[in-house]
């Protein structure tokens, strides 16, 4: 065999090989192009099974010829594989589209009512400062109710709260502060008494905007040797900036509770305009949001704390005005009015 | 309580103080003003007329034109409309120029005559017309013959007065008199009160009064008889005193009562002393069913709690509440006897409670009355019929009493104990002054071991605690620094029953549920959707004695009304649906009627309403029974008690009995929950809806704190997926309970899991039958298990499935 045609058809193999690879447009026609161009049928290895008619001197170079034929054929099809597969992924991303700005898939969250998130709050700031959390019955015992806390019967001050009977001893508490006498009952003769209390109360009021049949309330009450009205401001005072802010101030005022003696009606700085005046505090600068005050004496006795060896004080706190001061809620019935509209916005906050 | 700022002026000079700054004052002192109401409403440039004539409007039929002198100048001509005008009456005439609440008076010409200004009705003064009688209301305010023409009415009518209302605490009955005002602003202010007893004249006739004390529960009674007395009303400065206080001006002798009481608190009536028989004024108890027709023409009905007022024949008064019509005082009587009397604070109470009545009598002597003012008020009052009706005294001060005196109170008190109560450093120098401005007087025994004297005005002042509260007060309580208790450190714990309440809550809301809060006060008829029966326990409510509504009236056993009613709420305000849930106690008594504090068990209850929200992954779907169980496993998982619950078909009537289920958890039945029992759904206006409750109380106990890892396994594990078909009553947890049971039977624990993922009825299946596919994953923890004993069990389980639930392999 001619060794000139040889080469040439090399030449010629390689030059349709090339150009049919450019042709190429999908992963089967490479493959196709691979088996044909490189395969063991492919025209280079015709050329090479016709190498034993060569001169045995010229058949290195017909080899060569061949073997650097198949060497760029090889190398050709490596890049255009790759360039196919590039163009085949843009291909496909260009084609791969969301729409980012449909809702993915939501699980919507639930949400707090906003008065267990008050009381929740009220509840962790003073485990903080080392407070128990008790909880008492809400049918209460006239004896528990008043009577151990220095409001004998048809005696005026339970006017200050309105009461629904049961029957002659047992009624609905109206406050949370029967717990301050069950408490010390079952602590005697240990100190420090150091608990608040959490829980639904009832007075026989109207429901109105401010008024309700039925409230929450928080109690405090911390006894042991020593404990100052002092100490009531204190503690007050650091609840106040945990739950309002750090500038938070509050501000004592003579009261009268009869199970309390001195007694104090305690302001916070408020919450709406820190103090500047506003409709929310009619201009003072001040909130009205707790009573408080020394345990009363008789209260000490008669729950087994001798008063002339220990001393303490009690606060109670409405949850309703300080969730509607805190959230903005006008009416004390939307809180039990549970519309959901107003509910799901505590899934989040602004 | 009231207080008028002119009248105070008159006790203790604060003139130089102004209104706004006593009430900041006072309610920093703990006696909060809770309004500041200047008494003139817009009244300026009006003065006393002196109607000269007065003839009809030439054009107008009801007309009138009068001429008015008004003290100066010409007289006036003025046309007025008020069908009263008479000539030679003296009328309160706002002058061109003048201001009425109404707006500004101008010269006008009405029908064709000028009219010079205006007459004025009490109305367009401004006054309190609810409390003036009917006469001094209709047509123009007739002033007395007597007034000064010309006079500024402001100033006749006290209207440059400024009246606090102040929102007493109840402690401070002294309070409820001007004397005890006083003497409360002369302690703020530190400055003397001039308020003397009025001097007591000596009469030597005898009293024709003869007073009886028969109960004990009557300290005291002085009476005093008036006779002569010329039947006129109060004079007008009175009438104003009594309007700007909010008291109704009557007569003579009913002002001058009510004057004296608000003067010195003590509560005094005046009877018509012709209408006590034999003159004889006997206190006692009254009889049983014992009646009186009071003042206000009621019949009202005794018992032997009330005092009450009689004479030999008949009962003329309920002490301290109410006079009787029998005895009252009227325009025609000319003798009066006037009670002062001291009695039984809580046995006053219990009448007026009983009665309804809260007469301002009653509620100073349910607070304590001043045992020296019973005298004192008694001497003022008859002096002032004396004077102002023209009356004399018949005899002197009748006093009667009943036990022994009330005795001033004398406290100990240890400036040192004050300062420790307080967390003060005030020096005793300063807390000597305090007393000396409250009119306590202080005996030092020995160095810093006081005794104060407490003025029986004063009965609030009973304790130590007391007198400490009054150097806060008086101090102010902004001296009180802020301190933090010495004393052992404590750690604030919750008890297992809030961290379970708290952690159901994070559980319930992270699976999307809102949490609601309802009212534990229900309407009786709230369970009666239920399909309870008749002598169900759900139907035992507590009531209340005296409820405001019956919608509000018995203590709920049930938590579904209450959510039920939440879930109508919204879907009538286009809500579509919702997963709601409550954390809240339920009232079960031992037994009714009530004997002892009932059950208070807390639940967490939940209802699934609606649909779910429809988006671009989902459709809207109604929620279903599985909605709810999801939540409970994930609940139960949440606290490591799925494994060991149990679910079974449940029967609550409020459930259909056939999309229900409850929840055992170690022989205790936890809760249930499921679709609504139709008829329920139907009464309650949601069809479709499931329910879920839980008892808090029950599983507390069982809460676990404890989080402990298990190594990872070490071996593989093998899978194997199984179809099976079985009648569709099977219960996919028996198939589930067998399997395991068989796989364990020769106690090596290989199964570690096994769980149902698909359920299948339809072409394929028969129709009484269901397929289900279980998953079940072997897997030992000491060796890789090999193919020929996975299948060995596999066999085993099937083997078991046949035999129990004539299970067939679906091929």
């Amino acid at each position: 065999m001619d060794v000139g045609a040889l080469e040439t058809t090399i030449l010629d193999i390689e030059r349709e090989a090339l150009g049919a690879l450019e042709q190429v447009a999908d992963r089967a026609a490479l493959e196709e192009w691979r088996v044909r161009y490189l395969g063991k049928k492919s025209p280079l290895s015709q050329v090479m099974r016709q190498l034993g008619s060569v001169a045995a001197e010229e058949r290195p170079r017909v080899g060569e010829a061949v073997n650097r034929c198949r060497d760029r054929l090889q190398t050709a099809w490596e890049t255009a594989k790759e360039a196919l597969s590039e163009r085949l992924l843009n291909e496909r991303l260009a084609s791969e589209r969301v729409d980012v700005t449909l809702p993915g898939r939501r699980r919507e969250r639930g949400a707090l009512h906003p008065l267990v998130r008050v009381m929740q709050e009220v509840e962790d700031i003073f485990l903080g400062m080392g407070f128990t959390i008790a909880e008492g019955p809400e049918v209460e015992t006239d004896e528990y109710n008043f009577e151990k806390l220095n409001l004998p019967k048809d005696h005026p001050a339970r006017d200050m709260q309105d009461t629904f009977y049961l029957t002659d001893a047992l009624l609905l508490r109206t406050h949370t502060s029967p717990m301050q006498v069950r408490t010390m009952e079952a602590m005697r003769p240990r100190v420090p008494v150091k608990v608040i209390v959490p829980g639904r109360v009832y007075r026989r009021d109207e429901d109105d905007a401010t008024h309700s049949h039925a409230f929450n309330q928080i109690e405090g009450l911390v006894v042991d040797e020593g404990i100052r009205m002092s100490d009531l401001k204190g503690v007050l005072e650091q609840f106040a900036r945990a739950m309002f802010g750090p500038d938070q101030a509050v501000r004592l005022r003579p009261s009268f509770f009869p199970f309390t003696e001195p007694s104090a009606e305690v302001d916070v700085r408020c919450i709406n305009c820190g103090g500047a005046g506003c409709r929310v505090c009619k201009d003072t600068g001040w909130i009205e949001i707790l009573g408080a005050g020394m345990v009363h004496p008789h209260v000490l006795d008669w729950a087994g704390y001798d008063h002339r060896r220990y001393s303490g004080f009690a606060f109670g706190m409405g949850v309703e005005r300080i969730a509607m001061l805190k959230y903005g809620i006008e009416d004390i019935r939307h809180l039990y009015q549970n519309d959901l509209r107003l509910l799901r916005q505590f899934a989040r906050p602004v | 309580m009231r207080l008028s700022y002119q009248w105070l002026c008159e006790y203790v000079d604060v003139r130089d103080i102004s209104p706004r700054a006593l009430a900041e004052r006072l309610t920093a002192a703990g006696l909060e003003v809770e309004a500041l109401t200047p008494r003139n409403r817009g009244v300026s440039g009006v003065v006393v007329g002196h109607v000269l004539t007065c003839e009809p409007h030439p054009n107008g039929d009801r007309l009138k034109v009068c001429t008015v002198d008004a003290g100066a100048g010409e007289p006036l001509t003025i046309v007025c409309g008020a069908p009263n005008v008479r000539a030679g009456q003296r009328v309160p005439t706002a002058l061109p120029g003048a201001t009425l609440p109404g707006g500004p008076i101008k010269r006008v010409t009405i029908r064709g005559v000028e009219s010079n200004g205006m007459l004025c009705s009490a109305e367009e003064l401004g006054l309190e017309v609810k409390l003036l009688p009917k006469d001094l209301t209709e047509g123009l305010f007739v002033l007395p013959e007597d007034t000064p023409v010309g006079e500024d009415i402001v100033k006749l009518l006290q209207l440059d007065d400024v009246i606090l209302e102040i929102g007493l605490t109840p402690n401070r009955s002294d309070c409820l008199s001007m004397r005890g005002l006083a003497y409360e602003v002369g302690a703020l202010y530190d400055r003397p009160v001039r308020f003397s007893p009025p001097s007591e004249p000596s009469v030597p006739e005898p009293s024709p009064v003869r007073v009886s004390i028969e109960t004990e529960r009557c300290a005291r009674y002085d009476a005093q008889v008036v006779s002569g007395l010329i039947p006129r009303p109060s004079p007008l400065w009175m009438q104003m005193r009594l309007l700007a206080m909010g008291i109704r001006p009557i007569n003579l002798m009913v002002d001058v009562t009510n004057y004296v009481m608000l003067e010195w608190g003590q509560p005094l009536h005046a009877f018509d002393f012709e209408q006590v028989r034999e003159g004889h004024i006997i206190v006692r108890q009254a009889g049983a069913d014992e009646r009186l027709v009071t003042l206000d023409g009621q019949e009202r009905v005794l018992n032997d709690d009330t005092i009450v007022i009689a004479d030999p024949e008949r009962a003329i008064g309920i002490a301290g509440v109410m006079g009787g019509e029998n005895s009252e005082v009227r325009s025609s009587t000319r003798r009066v006897v006037i009670e002062s009397a001291t009695f039984d604070a809580a046995s006053v109470r219990r009448t007026g409670q009983r009665l309804g009545l809260r007469s301002e009598a009653q509620q100073r002597f349910e607070k304590g009355v001043d045992p020296v003012a019973v005298r004192a008020a008694l001497v003022r009052a008859a002096q002032l019929l004396c004077d102002l009706g023209g009356g004399r005294r018949e005899g002197g001060v009748v006093s009667v009493t009943r036990g022994e005196a009330a005795v001033a109170r004398r406290l100990e008190f240890s400036p040192e104990r004050c300062n420790r109560l307080l967390g003060t450093d005030i020096p005793p120098s300063e807390m000597r002054a305090v007393f000396r401005r409250l009119g306590f007087s202080v005996q030092e025994r020995d160095a810093g071991a006081w005794e104060v004297d407490i003025p029986t005005r004063r009965p609030d002042i009973a304790l130590e605690a007391d007198l400490a509260e009054e150097i806060a007060r008086l101090i102010g309580y902004g001296a009180i620094p802020s301190t933090l208790p010495f004393g052992a450190t404590t750690v604030g714990v919750r008890t297992p029953s809030q961290r379970l309440r708290r952690r159901t809550r994070e559980v319930l809301t992270g699976l999307g549920m809102t949490e609601v809060f309802t009212y534990a006060l229900t309407h009786p008829s709230s369970v009666d959707a239920l399909g309870l029966a008749a002598d169900s326990p759900y139907r035992q409510m507590i009531p209340l004695r005296m409820p405001m509504s019956e919608e509000r009236s018995v203590l709920r056993t049930h938590l579904l009304p209450s959510l039920a009613q939440v879930a109508q709420y919204n879907l009538a305000r286009d809500v579509a649906g919702g997963q709601i849930f409550e954390i809240a106690r339920v009232y079960w008594p031992r037994r009714l009627p009530l004997d002892a504090q009932p059950c208070e068990r807390t639940q967490w209850a939940g209802l699934w309403f609606g649909t779910t929200d429809a988006d671009v992954w989902n459709r809207a779907r109604r929620y279903d029974f599985y909605d709810a169980k999801g939540a409970v496993e994930v609940w139960l998982e949440a606290f490591g008690w799925l494994d060991g619950a149990e679910f079974r078909p449940a029967a609550s009537p409020w459930l259909h009995p056939g999309r229900a289920a409850e929840v055992w958890l170690s022989g205790m039945r936890i809760g249930s929950f499921g679709e609504l029992h139709p008829k329920t759904a139907a009464s309650l206006e949601l069809e479709g809806a499931v329910y879920a409750e839980f008892d808090l109380d029950l599983v507390v106990e069982r809460l676990s704190d404890r989080w402990l890892v298990e190594p990872l396994p070490r071996h593989p594990a093998a899978r194997r997926d199984l179809a099976v078909v079985v009648h569709r009553d099977v219960m996919a947890q028996d198939l589930l309970r067998v399997a395991e049971e068989a796989v364990h039977a020769d106690g090596e624990r290989l199964l570690e899991d096994i769980r149902v993922f698909d359920v299948y009825t339809g072409p394929g299946v028969p129709e009484d039958k269901k397929s289900v596919a279980i998953r079940l994953t072997f897997r030992s923890k000491e060796r890789t298990l090999t193919d020929e004993e996975v299948d060995r069990l596999v066999q085993r389980v099937l083997s078991v499935w046949t035999a129990r639930f004539a299970a067939a392999l679906r091929g």
